[in-house]
């Protein structure tokens, strides 16, 4: 599990985290939501220690985050990006094996332990048949769906993925949620940052909703998914049923 | 199949080079003596050209960019300064009669590990502050005027006397005329080690061609490796810069050249510009001596000859590849 106290983030003298608190636990999935410039990437960034914090704490599995050498830190918990800066010719497998560093070391040859892990990750990432191909020649999807093998190869007890559908087509977006429930099912942590909060509501089990880097409100998804929070936060009618799910207010 | 064509190309521009230059091999008194000579400048040309060929993969690994050089570190220029200082400060000396006996290629090498270790000093001072890579190229791009600036003066100091004059000149334009094996017994053991270091280097550097944030997300220790990766283009680029003075382009081109073919892994790659980059300027070489213009060629001026034109069509296929 991975929880964190009181956060502060400040970027370019403004506040990009207020105190923020988030819980969450092992076989769960916990969604991050908020309207754009909420804060969500860059809590997901602060959880994976991956940004100075101004203040408060960060714990993965009871340890303070800020006390783990990078190594450790990224052998729990693996981190994919909402965009990757990799444009580099470099092979599939090669990519996902990334995912074993921390493993493996610099120096070192990947173990029998590391090669079955990169293939099982490449199995359930569904990115097995991009094998031969190389990374900067896939689609955007293509891409996304590496960068969640590798993550998957790292063997991490704690998952943090940003917006991890978005540019995935429909069926590949639909496992990828599968996939994310059958994980929270072996007892892994995962935490999402969303935008759809139907997605949230129908694959996730908590959430925490921000708005301008504070917390709006946090717990199950059912009870933060809520037409008074939706209407407070994005002001917008959340409509049951309804085809697209919600109206601006005011038009019908 | 590409490391067998690289050496194949290396072997066979080795052997040219040993056929071509001043004196009659068919002296069967002198014929040992050429080869020597020869020999000890065919070693000069691969160690320095692996040097500058493998520095060029490892500074456009670190630096995501593969436009970058050894030279964007200010590393090349500020070895060149320590160079034209030594011999300077050399000839100062000996005309003093103090170390006279002293040859100066014997302390040329040092001077080059000094300049460049000056640059680096600064660099690293900067990666221990946290600089970003943006701030380290703009740093290196300072370091780079500031050390050329200074070269500038020296040369200015030295052409006062010719034969200082002429000494700090063809160091300064690049040449591998004066090599011998002082030259390459002091620089070998440098290149070796730095040679070996960026082969180890490789993994992280792999790793960080995916940005700084998701390279320390996936445990490498971003600072630790940028510290060391500079270190050890530092010491190639001293060592280089010290067998052949200043030679431009090979640490630009010969990465780029090859990448198509041995992909961006850095523990292919590595190997690749060694062999490519010690094949391209040992040919650079044979080029500069067997140019019809009445006196030997700076090899500087031919790497950049043939350079330039090279990575603009590189350029070019890269920018077709890009909007296909």
């Amino acid at each position: 599990m991975i929880e964190a106290r009181a956060l502060e983030v400040v970027r370019d003298g403004r506040r990009v985290l207020d105190g923020v608190a988030l819980d969450a636990a092992d076989s769960e999935v916990t969604a991050i939501l908020g309207p754009n410039g909420a804060g969500k990437s860059t809590l997901l960034c602060a959880l994976a220690g991956l940004l100075p914090v101004a203040s408060g704490a960060v714990r993965i599995d009871g340890a303070p985050l800020a006390t783990l050498d990078p190594r450790e830190r990224a052998r729990r918990i693996a981190y994919v990006p909402q965009k990757t800066e990799l444009r580099a010719a470099l092979g599939v497998e090669t990519v996902v094996s990334h995912g074993r560093y921390a493993h493996t070391g610099g120096l070192g040859r990947p173990s029998p332990r590391d090669l079955r892990a990169i293939e099982g990750a490449m199995q359930r990432a569904d990115v097995a048949a991009l094998r031969g191909r190389r990374f900067d020649r896939l689609s955007t999807g293509e891409q996304r769906r590496v960068l969640i093998a590798r993550a998957l190869a790292t063997e991490a007890r704690t998952i943090l993925l940003d917006e991890p559908a978005a540019a995935l087509d429909v069926r590949h977006a639909l496992e990828l949620y599968a996939l994310l429930g059958e994980l929270a099912g072996e007892g892994l942590c995962l935490v999402v940052v969303l935008h759809g909060l139907d997605e949230a509501r129908r694959f996730t089990h908590r959430a925490t909703l921000l708005v301008g880097g504070r917390v709006a409100a946090a717990g199950p998804t059912s009870e933060v998914v809520t037409a008074p929070h939706v209407r407070d936060v994005y002001g917008v009618e959340l409509v049951e049923d309804a085809a697209l799910g919600f109206r601006l207010e005011g038009r019908e | 199949m590409p490391y067998l064509v690289l050496a194949l190309a290396l072997a066979a521009v080795a052997a040219v080079s040993l056929l071509i230059g001043p004196g009659d091999l068919a002296d069967e008194e002198l014929r040992a003596t050429y080869l020597s000579l020869r020999a000890a400048r065919v070693c000069g040309a691969m160690l320095a050209g692996g040097a500058l060929g493998a520095a060029g993969a490892m500074v456009q690994g670190l630096f995501r960019n593969p436009l970058a050089s050894p030279s964007i570190l200010g590393t090349t220029a500020g070895a060149s300064f320590g160079g034209q200082l030594v011999l300077l400060a050399h000839s100062g000396l000996a005309s003093a009669g103090i170390l006279a006996w002293v040859p100066p290629e014997a302390v040329l090498p040092l001077g080059c590990l000094a300049g460049a270790f000056a640059s680096l000093l600064v660099l690293l001072a900067f990666v221990r502050g946290g600089a970003d890579v943006l701030s380290l190229l703009l740093i290196g791009f300072a370091l780079t005027s500031l050390f050329l600036s200074l070269g500038s003066f020296v040369t200015t100091l030295a052409v006062e006397r010719y034969e200082l004059g002429r000494a700090v000149v063809a160091f300064t334009l690049g040449g591998l005329g004066g090599v011998g094996w002082t030259h390459v017994r002091l620089a070998a053991p440098l290149v070796a080690v730095g040679l070996a270091a960026g082969w180890l280097w490789g993994r992280p550097l792999d790793v960080l061609l995916a940005g700084e944030a998701e390279a320390a997300s996936l445990g490498v220790d971003v600072r630790d490796a940028r510290r060391w990766v500079i270190a050890w283009v530092g010491v190639l680029t001293a060592a280089a810069v010290a067998i052949g003075g200043n030679i431009a382009f090979v640490g630009l081109v010969v990465p780029h050249a090859l990448r198509p073919f041995v992909g961006a892994e850095h523990r292919k790659l590595v190997p690749a510009t060694v062999l490519g980059g010690a094949a391209f300027l040992a040919a650079c070489d044979v080029i500069a001596r067997v140019l019809p213009t009445g006196v030997e060629a700076p090899l500087g001026v031919v790497t950049g000859l043939i350079g330039a034109p090279l990575f603009l069509a590189l350029l070019v296929r890269m920018n077709r590849e890009v909007v296909a």
